[in-house]
């Protein structure tokens, strides 16, 4: 049994065609290298050490453990090819093993990298609450800080904010402290958030890092009752008390790591990358809208007034379109459905519920930022009457 | 076997890989890529590698490639210990004021340059470490990071000089590369400087200015547009001029890699072994036009197939006797889940569809082009090279899958 290759030794440069004889008499069982011209003995390699190395098509590549990394047989031609395996049997068990091998390797990683990302996934909002308390809350009230800074000039166009009543012992300013005096009472947060209304055509109302929240006038104008009021401003509250805006930045940082770690590419500039990132992000920020919801249903309960508020004004001026929720899972916001059906069974339906606030504070607070007075008619020309 | 009129013996360089197989390499890496979460990521490039290397014939013997997927794995692990730090200091920037913030973001730009730079060395040692022709293995020596601080300061001064100190920049980066590069004992030699460059470069450079110089001035010198919004555009004459650009562009592009691959790398040599690389640019250029050709007909199945499947659902609509208006078709989509497992699934076929035309064609093609234009003087020389001991780094391939730019 016997077949021609081409052999290196794997020491110098030169490659040459030799005869391979297999010589079972020795022990160990060993492979005769035989110069072709020649045939002068060039080496004998133990047979059971051959394995087969990743070649092009219609040819094998043999190398030796016992051999330099590069020694090489390169057997070529299908009769050669069909002797060298007849008498190296072992090779392609090598090359099952070494299959196998990499299946499992490939098995291993996949596994570690799905629990990683199901541990992140799950455990992170787990984790949250626990991993905002090494950040010293100093550190959020400047972030908060800088955020405020950012914010304003970003929404005012460098104008800065139209507070409606500077002055803080106003009715409707006092009323305001003193709802969230009553949100946070024996709650122990580090933080004691202060509200200002600004005048702004946006609905809309956010908490930062650090308790400065903010509630634009026309969401106050959208509210029909002071529990709607209430609810979105202990919503906001919610925000603050879960210290969720450094939530956010702790898990916006790891998510672009582990994101880019499943897409090769760390730099985080690909679609892919930020679509991911975004996706997974935005399941964080549904959890912590639906945990600021909780706070606001909890405050109701316990300051006693109707947390139903809260998701009657979103209808009004957040109602979700088929579209979004189409696309619920790119939505940082829960679907308002949702939140209702969490939020009423909040409610306890306590008939001596009272508003969360008297009649004389809301219309102080509905009156904060009254909406400016629509432009003068222009003057109606009328046709000169002429005199008869 | 040493015949002495080997003298004026010159090997030449084949490539024997079809493109059906490579198809076949990208086709089976995508379908397990999904299953492996990205891993099998690293064993596709595995693959690809041995593919181009293995079919890459050197005077009469095959180069191959003894790298494995674990390695790169590991690299790419390795890789994680320079990112942490930019990230955490991305976490910290967040916190600060605003000016500082954008110091910050511009440093840690200049940063992942640098890297890209020390990536770039670190994983053409990775390649050429793992490549063994004859038995005998490749090798880059040098300092990556002072490899990857001259890449960094000429790219500065590049960019200060509009991109006309290019030549140089490029003979001093060519030169750090194959004055540090080895086969076996035996180093090799790079003659080309900065004129070798010069003439293909800056032809290119002047055409693009002349071309787009042309193209603005008459546009605007005619007042030749109209104004679609706050965009400017231009009218049927502008529009082929301007189509006229990027031909222009793309033929320069072609000219200037080939002339300056041809040029450089024929002042390559190992000892008495010279190189010669002659590159045709109809060649090359003809590759960008295929693959333009192939991008367009992909884009125009890629709608068909949409508009065939849209069209089903309205037919199944249809026969289910419902009105098929598209409510009907909105509620089909209604589920959240099973929308943006769409998304991510059109997003992948397109993705992937894309990558494959750019690796069949233009991948591919240039290997093959870069192959069979090459050859050997006096490959007999190399006989008597002797090898050196293994070389096991890893971590600059690694860093160079992470920051996208490994090629190969």
């Amino acid at each position: 049994m016997e077949f021609t290759a081409r052999y290196q030794d794997g020491k110098t440069a030169s490659s040459r065609d030799v005869i391979c004889i297999i010589d079972l008499a020795s022990d160990p069982v060993m492979l005769a290298i035989l110069d072709a011209g020649t045939r002068e003995i060039v080496d004998r390699w133990p047979a059971d050490e051959c394995h087969l190395l990743h070649s092009r098509m219609m040819e094998l590549r043999i190398g030796n453990r016992q051999r330099p990394a590069g020694a090489r047989l390169a057997v070529t031609g299908i009769e050669n090819m069909k002797a060298a395996l007849g008498v190296l049997p072992k090779l392609n068990q090598h090359q099952r093993a070494d299959y196998w091998k990499q299946a499992r390797i490939i098995g291993l990683a996949t596994a570690a990298l799905l629990s990683v990302i199901v541990a992140y996934l799950y455990g992170i909002p787990l984790l949250a609450d626990r991993l905002v308390t090494f950040f010293p809350p100093e550190w959020e009230s400047k972030i908060g800080a800088t955020a405020d800074a950012q914010i304003e000039a970003s929404l005012t166009g460098g104008k800065g904010y139209a507070v409606c009543e500077t002055n803080p012992n106003t009715v409707a300013n006092k009323a305001i402290t003193r709802f969230t005096e009553l949100a946070f009472a024996g709650l122990n947060s580090p933080f004691a958030p202060t509200v200002t209304v600004v005048r702004s055509d946006v609905p809309n109302a956010f908490a930062l890092p650090g308790g400065r929240t903010y509630y634009l006038s026309s969401l106050i104008q959208a509210s029909r009752t002071p529990d709607e009021f209430a609810g979105v401003l202990a919503h906001e509250l919610g925000h603050v008390y879960y210290r969720h805006g450094m939530q956010g930045l702790i898990s916006t940082s790891t998510t672009g790591l582990l994101v880019g770690f499943v897409l090769g590419d760390l730099t985080g500039l690909s679609v892919a990358g930020a679509v991911g990132a975004s996706l997974i992000d935005n399941r964080f920020s549904r959890q912590s809208e639906a945990q600021a919801d909780d706070f606001a249903g909890k405050t109701a309960q316990r300051l006693g007034f109707s947390p139903s508020g809260l998701v009657d004004l979103l209808d009004r001026v957040a109602k979700d379109d088929a579209f979004s929720k189409a696309l619920a899972l790119f939505q940082n916001h829960p679907l308002t459905d949702d939140r209702r059906a969490a939020l009423e069974a909040l409610d306890t339906k306590d008939p001596g519920a009272r508003p969360a606030f008297t009649t004389e504070e809301w219309n102080a607070i509905r009156d904060m930022c009254k909406p400016p007075p629509p432009p003068p008619l222009p003057d109606v020309v009328t046709p000169a009457e002429t005199t008869p | 076997m040493t015949d002495t009129t080997a003298e004026a013996r010159t090997g030449r360089v084949e490539f024997t890989g079809g493109r059906q197989e490579m198809l076949g390499i990208i086709l089976r890496g995508y379908a397990l890529m999904i299953p492996t979460i990205g891993l099998y990521r690293f064993w596709q490039a595995t693959w690809k590698r041995r593919f181009y290397w293995q079919n890459t014939v050197i005077d009469g013997e095959p180069i191959e490639y003894t790298g494995t997927a674990s390695q790169l794995l590991l690299g790419f692990f390795f890789a994680l210990a320079f990112f942490l730090p930019i990230y955490i200091a991305f976490f910290v920037l967040s916190m600060q004021d605003v000016d500082f913030v954008l110091l910050g973001y511009a440093a840690i730009a200049a940063v992942v340059w640098f890297l890209m730079g020390y990536a770039v060395y670190r994983a053409r040692d990775f390649r050429l470490s793992r490549t063994l022709w004859r038995g005998i293995r490749f090798d880059l020596k040098g300092n990556a990071f002072a490899y990857a601080l001259r890449r960094f300061f000429w790219s500065i001064a590049n960019v200060l000089t509009l991109g006309l100190i290019y030549p140089w920049m490029g003979s001093s980066l060519w030169r750090y590369r194959w004055r540090h590069t080895w086969y076996g004992d035996r180093k090799f030699e790079i003659a080309g400087n900065w004129k070798t460059i010069a003439g293909p470069y800056y032809s290119a450079y002047f055409l693009n200015v002349i071309a787009l110089g042309a193209t603005g001035g008459w546009i605007g010198s005619t007042g030749d547009f109209t104004m679609v919004g706050n965009v400017p555009v231009p009218g049927p004459i502008g529009i082929s001029m301007c189509i006229g650009c990027v031909l222009v562009l793309a033929f320069s592009l072609a000219f200037y890699r080939t002339r300056v691959a041809s040029r450089m790398l024929s002042t390559v040599s190992v000892g008495d072994a010279k190189l010669s690389v002659k590159l045709g640019t109809g060649a090359l250029f003809g590759q960008f036009a295929v693959y333009v050709v192939a991008v367009v007909a992909l884009l125009i199945l890629l709608a068909l197939t949409a508009a065939i499947a849209l069209g089903g659902v309205y037919a199944a609509a249809a026969a289910g006797g419902q009105t098929p208006d598209a409510e009907a078709l909105v509620s089909l989509f209604s589920s959240g889940t099973t929308n943006v497992i769409l998304l991510i699934v059109a997003y992948l076929v397109i993705l992937g569809a894309f990558g494959m035309l750019a690796e069949l064609i233009l991948s591919f093609g240039w290997w093959v082009l870069l192959a069979r234009g090459a050859s050997i003087a006096n490959p007999d020389s190399l006989r008597t090279v002797q090898a050196t001991a293994e070389d096991k780094a890893l971590i600059g391939q690694g860093l160079a899958d992470a920051l996208n730019v490994g090629a190969y």
